[in-house]
């Protein structure tokens, strides 16, 4: 078990420093990061972490023995809360609504969401550096045309398909259709609920008419 | 590795499966070393199919290493876990790296300055059983998979007792004996068949590895080490059984 969280914390890692790699922006960053640590404790599930800045990345260990005032950021908050704030949440908001704990230096934490939110990854850099600038280029071009292709060709098979089932096949009906049928139904059920109400009054009139009969 | 008792009157001590003079163990192991130190990293990658990377990341881990802290890697070999520890204690602390072998200590060296490690690392030459530094020198002391090669253990363990601070923490990654009859049973087959082969092809140095799995049997397991450790003045000593019990992390502290 020790060994299967520190292999998924290690593949992290190694993901983590990998993008910063090739991100142009990211060594400036790192550098002004370097040597500071942030402490994350993420409640449901139970987890601490540590992250240590270097200037070529990041080390993610857990803290084991060392005091949180070791570190210069402790950040404590949920699952949620995380997906929130990688999510672009602000942080001023999520601390207001106490989701997020925080205390020591902040800008340590706004500056790891930056980092990774901001990655831009110079990918037909790293294939020039495989493959040399003239064929990378082409290379990258040929994969944007097939990105782009791939695009089209889904609106397209999109389109075509929606308009076989509903024009030619007429296995389903189109989208003007069903705004009718809905209009219908909406209609139908009001007139329901009338008639309901309706039958429901001259049942309760007949009650009293026949109480009247009986009544000396 | 110690003495044998029952040996010790003819000064002989075990060299994997072999028993050989005292004095002559310290030379055969660095002979070894001095075979394997180019392709090191290599064959330790193939050897545990890069498992040996998460042992030694769980040890920086359990280290609880600091910034400003002062480290000592004994056995360092090729500074796997120096690199790490250089990156945790920063520009304030200091990490030394010793190895009793000239080869793997170049190797090691050269590696880490590859990486861009210079400033807070420093290397020594040196002895486990009788390590050159002032008493209560270290916050934290590793040695991974390099016990067993030493020839008296507990000097070495007194030794490094003698260097790390009050408080500070002593850290021993090494091979062990899986508790599992049927995991220990592989794990010969793999060790004393497979090893030797890989040794042989990858290295083309088929004793080294052959030892490396003889040595391995003779070390002392998890309980005896943790006994070894209490006996040389370290309090708290707990164990890890890594990978079934193959290799065993144990922690000490000097209070």
């Amino acid at each position: 078990m020790a060994l299967t969280s520190t292999l998924l914390l290690a593949g992290l890692e190694r993901t983590i420093n990998a993008l910063l790699a090739r991100d142009p922006a990211a060594p400036s960053r790192l550098t002004r990061l370097a040597g500071q640590r942030l402490l994350l404790r993420l409640k449901n599930p139970e987890l601490a972490l540590a992250i240590h800045y270097h200037p070529h990345g990041l080390d993610l260990l857990r803290p084991e023995g060392i005091a949180d005032e070791a570190y210069d950021a402790v950040v404590e908050l949920d699952a949620e809360t995380a997906g929130a704030l990688l999510g672009g949440a602000s942080m001023e908001r999520l601390m207001f609504q106490g989701r997020l704990g925080a205390r020591g230096r902040l800008p340590l934490l706004e500056a790891t969401r930056d980092l990774l939110l901001d990655l831009d990854l110079d990918w037909e850099g790293e294939l020039a550096r495989w493959l040399g600038d003239i064929p990378a280029n082409s290379l990258a071009e040929g994969l944007r045309r097939l990105g782009r292709f791939g695009l089209r060709t889904r609106e397209e098979f999109r389109a075509d398909l929606s308009e076989y089932l509903v024009e030619e096949a007429r296995l389903l009906p189109g989208r003007a259709q069903l705004e009718v049928m809905r209009d219908h139904l909406t209609e139908l059920e009001v007139s329901a609920d009338r008639l309901q109400a309706r039958l429901a009054r001259l049942h309760r009139r007949l009650a009293e008419q026949q109480a009247k009969r009986v009544a000396p | 590795m110690s003495a044998n008792p029952s040996s010790r009157d003819n000064q002989t001590t075990h060299f994997g499966y072999q028993e050989v003079p005292l004095e002559e163990k310290a030379s055969r192991v660095a002979d070894v070393f001095h075979s394997v130190a180019a392709r090191y990293d290599v064959m330790n990658d193939l050897m545990s199919m890069g498992i040996h990377r998460l042992w030694k990341r769980l040890t920086v881990e359990r280290a609880g290493v600091r910034p400003g802290h002062s480290v000592l890697d004994i056995a360092g070999g090729t500074g796997d876990l120096t690199l790490k520890f250089s990156r945790l204690v920063g520009p304030r602390g200091r990490v030394v790296l010793a190895d009793i072998n000239e080869s793997m200590l170049r190797v090691g060296r050269d590696k880490l300055l590859d990486h861009g490690v210079g400033g807070n690392v420093e290397y020594v030459q040196a002895n486990a059983e009788c390590l050159p530094f002032p008493d209560n020198t270290f916050d934290c002391i590793t040695i991974a998979f390099g016990l067993r090669n030493v020839t008296d253990k507990d000097a070495a363990l007194r030794s490094m007792a003698r260097v790390l601070k009050p408080g500070g923490r002593l850290l021993v990654l090494e091979f062990s004996k899986p508790p599992s009859p049927l995991l220990s049973k592989a794990y010969d087959e793999y060790s004393f068949r497979l090893l030797p082969k890989i040794g042989e092809l990858v290295a083309n140095d088929a004793d080294s590895y052959r030892y490396l799995a003889e040595s391995i049997r003779m070390h002392p397991d998890q309980e005896t080490l943790k006994a070894m450790m209490e006996m040389a003045g370290l309090e708290r000593v707990e164990y890890t059984n890594l990978t079934g019990g193959i290799v065993a992390l144990h922690r000490g502290i000097k209070l």
